[in-house]
């Protein structure tokens, strides 16, 4: 397949909408590979340490660590850093942030190894095929717990009944959407209004053939038992004729049998391949793609061509080898905000984060008031941090009926939080986060008596030179105001020059 | 997908936006005192049937029978002495709404505390709606129904803002537009401490978000207190730092919406930093049993609340509207385990906030009530109840018609006259009735009503009569 070269802004840009950041070293090879044989040695990289079996090697499964969630943070931060899988990473997260668990939420023993496990099998799927990760992702003990499927039972004659939070959330959130969409995303209208995907009953419907779930059987409390699939005790499922949707399931039936009734089901509604592929154009590339974009994206999702529907591999190639994702765009609409962790991870992964220990003690960083404002896994909710179809009061883009979800926890808190973690982290990364993580500023070290170079270099790794001219001048007169006699002038220039541009609105728009 | 945004309307040439600076101006002339709105919104649907408890025999027994094993006992109730007993119906509030280990440690009172004494309200059965609805037109469907029923993010979004979820334009921005140029700074009429919500977002007035300790300041940038700041090491980068994340010119929609929170946040921070003054006395807190301090965010927001109402004067403001929140009423399960700490944490916070404007003299002036996405299934699942729709809120102020139960008492059956489905309550109240009375307390006039609350004139009734 012939592909037209890319340039090192162009590299960069690609690597920010694949990767959890690069360093100049990785800009210049991905422009000499470029971008399909790079996707092609990304594919076949193997699943490196999973969660779980990094957290058990760092002695994180101590009886005393029972109830703590704080290991989690640090096999989060370690993969999503370090881990050479880096596209493989960037769609865990991505999915993390669509098919949601939320550590927050979940009320377990060993939370670490249960929701770890979750993001291995979100790491296991990421390109597989969307059914097996549905199925996988629905059996996890982290989703059990997050919503309620695990201890679901069937109505019986104290009067419960079946629990709705997982049946509601899959459809609303997981497949199909609340509203039927076509093709290309956009809602189908009938007398120009938008049709429900489901009512109330579907919901309540669905609730009973989820029932009967729980720990896999020999439960014992160890950590092993969150990563285990769960099981269906037959005596709490309801064997009764239950329907939603279009789909009936007659008496008799058992747990693990309607659950994949259900799954096939959502899997094959048409709307799942638009509703899956838009998020992840949003979170990969931009936020207002066109319908068309969406639609080239949902037809792959539909068949990728040798006859499959949910082939991730293909799905992910489309997004991102479609021509909207490699044009630059001219449009003042264009665009995605980089959510805060991504802000994060481009400057450490620029400049070669690493964790002599191996510990990768770097925590929570969700508070907006002194840190990111956002953590991995963390969310408030299954509703993610933020909305796809989050719309900013009051601004151009809610009159040109834009979207952007980042700027839903873009507050006057946070993005002074955001900017004051980024300054002491620039400073000094291992004495503000009171780890042992350290990044090197060799290379610009370098070039810091420089300013042209080290202002451009510092430019094109962290902003793809998305700078304005105004920016540009603005950074570089500062720093030809700033001494180069002493190593500690050059290394504060290159703090400046890094902090700087990382402060400017341009880098922190993707487009 | 592009969606149209309906009422929202953005730019000043708009024949309704310069209808509305005219309406304020008229407001502002003739506001001479202070008044605040509070919005305490419960995120997650709080489960109504376990707060607001029936407590007469009959009541009871019928709340106990659909309740089951999530019930109350009855023996640890405590009936409110309500001023009226509609339908003959007694109630009483949940045991830590009634008593806390922090009201008895700190000598404040508790939410039934206040009930008793008149300050607060209960309203029984309000929900979103789009107009009075029967229950044989809703099982009809032959009336419009809010759209995305049971859905969080969408009831959400409707109860602050009567659209679902990418609505832009919330009736407490609503109200603050109509009066917000009385106010000396715009940017402190509307402000949450509790999170972005759709509430606070008007038409012309937007929502200032502060923490739970003030304003943050970006370090090492020009400021009024920071005359001469480097940026490792350097002045002119400091400097170059205030240009950059203020100064932005370019046309990226993005950059440009970003570029402007970082200005509000810049600009907002000198004038609250100095307005802010001593704490007040009133303290802010929740103890458990044994005495021991545990978190309540719901308290350092409404502490936040209280100290910015302090510096009123200092921020020019004279009619402000507040959200704050508090999350995990999502109860599927471990209601029973979890339900009586987050209705510790509203009794505290609340209680505290009350006294605090007391402390103020403003008692008479701040109204604050409860939202929340929804109310839960009466009937449960084990452990837990699921998404339901009426619920009961309270309504708390000096100004307030309070030991008093407002609405109608809905029955709580399976297949009754009020259950829309396992004990889910067909609201006999709106929040559309519920906004239109908070907003004529406010001061916005019946002419202006529908700017505030577009459905208003579905309801023949609208003023709830909630104060005195």
């Amino acid at each position: 397949m012939l592909e037209a070269p890319i340039d090192l802004p162009g590299a960069a840009r690609f690597l920010a909408q694949t990767t959890f950041g690069a360093s100049r070293a990785e800009i210049s090879r991905t422009q000499q590979m470029g971008v399909n044989a790079w996707l092609d040695e990304q594919f076949a990289m193997p699943l490196g340490t999973s969660h779980f079996q990094w957290l058990k090697s760092k002695g994180h499964d101590n009886a005393s660590l029972i109830f703590s969630s704080s290991a989690f943070d640090y096999t989060v931060w370690r993969a999503f850093l370090s881990s050479p899988d880096q596209l493989r990473q960037r769609v865990v997260f991505a999915l993390s942030q669509i098919l949601v668990v939320s550590i927050n939420g979940v009320n377990s023993a060993w939370t670490p190894f249960s929701v770890g496990n979750y993001l291995d099998v979100l790491g296991a799927n990421a390109f597989g095929n969307f059914r097996t990760l549905l199925e996988q992702i629905t059996l996890t003990p982290a989703m059990g717990d997050f919503l309620n499927m695990r201890g679901n039972r069937k109505a019986d004659s104290s009067g419960r009944v079946p629990d709705e939070n997982f049946a509601r959330e899959l459809m609303q959130l997981f497949t199909i959407g609340l509203t039927e969409l076509n093709p290309d995303g956009t809602p189908r209208l009938v007398s120009g209004q938008p049709q429900d995907t489901y009512d109330l009953e579907d919901v309540t419907g669905l609730a009973r053939l989820l029932t009967g779930w729980e720990y896999a059987v020999g439960f014992d409390g160890a950590p092993e038992q969150y990563a285990t699939p769960m099981f269906c005790y037959p005596v709490r499922h309801e064997t009764g004729a239950s329907s939603f949707l279009t789909v009936s399931v007659p008496a008799g039936n058992d747990g693990p049998g309607a659950l994949k009734l259900v799954l096939d089901a959502l899997f094959a509604h048409p709307n799942t391949g638009p509703f899956i592929g838009r998020q992840l154009i949003q979170r990969l590339v931009t936020s207002n793609p066109s319908p068309a974009y969406v639609g080239r994206v949902a037809a792959v999702f539909a068949n990728n061509s040798a006859g499959v529907r949910g082939d991730m591999k293909s799905l992910i190639r489309a997004v991102l080898t479609d021509v909207e994702a490699r044009t630059v765009p001219n449009s003042v609409e264009s665009g995605r905000l980089l959510e805060p962790v991504l802000r994060f991870t481009a400057w450490a992964r620029a400049f070669g984060v690493t964790s002599p220990s191996g510990d990768w003690k770097l925590g929570n960083l969700s508070d907006p008031s002194t840190r990111l404002g956002q953590s991995p896994g963390r969310s408030s909710s299954v509703f993610n941090f933020y909305r796809p179809g989050y719309v900013p009061p009051n601004t151009s883009l809610a009159a040109g009926s834009l979207v952007a979800p980042e700027l839903q926890i873009t507050t006057e808190t946070s993005v002074a939080g955001y900017l004051n973690f980024m300054q002491s982290v620039v400073g000094n990364l291992a004495g503000t986060t009171g780890t042992d993580l350290v990044v090197d500023y060799t290379a610009l070290l370098a070039m810091a008596n420089d300013t042209n170079a080290l202002a451009g270099e510092v430019e094109l790794i962290l902003a793809a030179n998305r700078l304005s001219a105004s920016s540009r001048t603005l950074i570089r007169n500062a720093l030809g105001q700033m001494p180069i006699t002493t190593t500690a002038n050059l290394l504060d220039r290159v703090k400046v020059a890094v902090m700087l541009t990382l402060a400017s609105p341009e880098s922190m728009v993707l487009r | 997908m592009r969606r149209t945004t309906g009422l929202s309307i953005a730019g000043a040439a708009t024949p309704w936006a310069v209808n509305l600076a005219a309406i304020s101006q008229a407001a502002a002339q003739s506001a001479t005192d202070y008044k605040a709105l509070v919005c305490v919104f419960l995120y997650g649907g709080n489960d109504f049937a376990n707060t607001v408890i029936p407590y007469d025999s009959a009541g009871y027994a019928e709340y106990g029978a659909i309740r089951s094993t999530i019930a109350t006992p009855r023996a640890s109730l405590v009936g409110l002495s309500s001023l009226n007993a509609p339908g003959g119906r007694q109630y009483a509030l949940a045991p830590q709404l009634t008593t806390s280990p922090s009201t008895s440690a700190l000598a404040l009172k508790s939410l039934a505390d206040l009930f008793n004494g008149g300050q607060l309200g209960v309203l029984l059965n309000v929900g979103t709606l789009v107009r009075p609805t029967t229950k044989a037109q809703y099982n009809a469907r032959s009336v419009l129904l809010p759209p995305k029923l049971f859905s969080h993010n969408d009831q959400q979004s409707f109860w602050q803002s009567s659209r679902p979820e990418g609505g832009t334009l919330g009736w407490g921005g609503g109200i603050a537009d109509l009066v917000a140029s009385g106010n000396g700074k715009s940017t402190f009429t509307c402000m949450s401490v509790g999170g972005n919500a759709v509430f606070g977002a008007g038409n012309s007035t937007v929502q200032y978000q502060v923490s739970t300790n003030g304003a943050v300041a970006v370090n090492n940038i020009p400021r009024s207190n920071l005359l001469n700041p480097k940026l490792y090491n350097s002045a002119a980068a400091a400097t170059a730092l205030k240009a950059l994340i203020t100064g932005y010119g370019g046309a990226n929609l993005l950059e440009q919406e970003y570029t402007r929170v970082v200005a509000r946040s810049v600009e907002a921070e000198e004038t609250l930093r100095v307005a802010l003054g001593a704490p007040l006395a009133t303290t802010f807190g929740s103890v458990d049993a044994t005495g021991k301090a545990i978190a309540n965010p719901l308290a350092d927001q409404l502490r936040m609340v209280a100290r910015t109402i302090k510096a009123r004067s200092g921020l020019g403001a004279k009619r402000q509207v507040f959200f704050v929140s508090l999350g995990g009423f999502d109860l599927h399960d471990y209601l029973p385990q979890k339900h009586p700490l987050l209705l510790q944490q509203v009794n505290d916070a609340m209680t505290q906030f009350y006294a605090a404007t007391v402390e103020l003299g403003v008692q008479n002036q701040v109204t604050t009530f409860t939202a929340s996405d929804f109310g839960r299934t009466a009937i449960s699942n084990g452990d837990g109840s699921d998404h339901g729709w009426g619920s009961h809120h309270f309504v708390m102020g000096g100004a307030v018609k309070g030991r008093t139960l407002h609405g109608t008492p809905p029955v709580l059956a399976n297949n009754g006259p009020d259950d829309v489905g396992q004990g889910r309550l067909l609201p006999s109240t709106s929040v559309d009735q519920l906004a239109a009375t908070l907003a004529t307390w406010f001061g916005v006039s019946a002419t202006d009503l529908p700017l505030v609350v577009p459905s208003i004139g579905n309801y023949s009734q609208k003023n709830l009569g909630l104060f005195v």
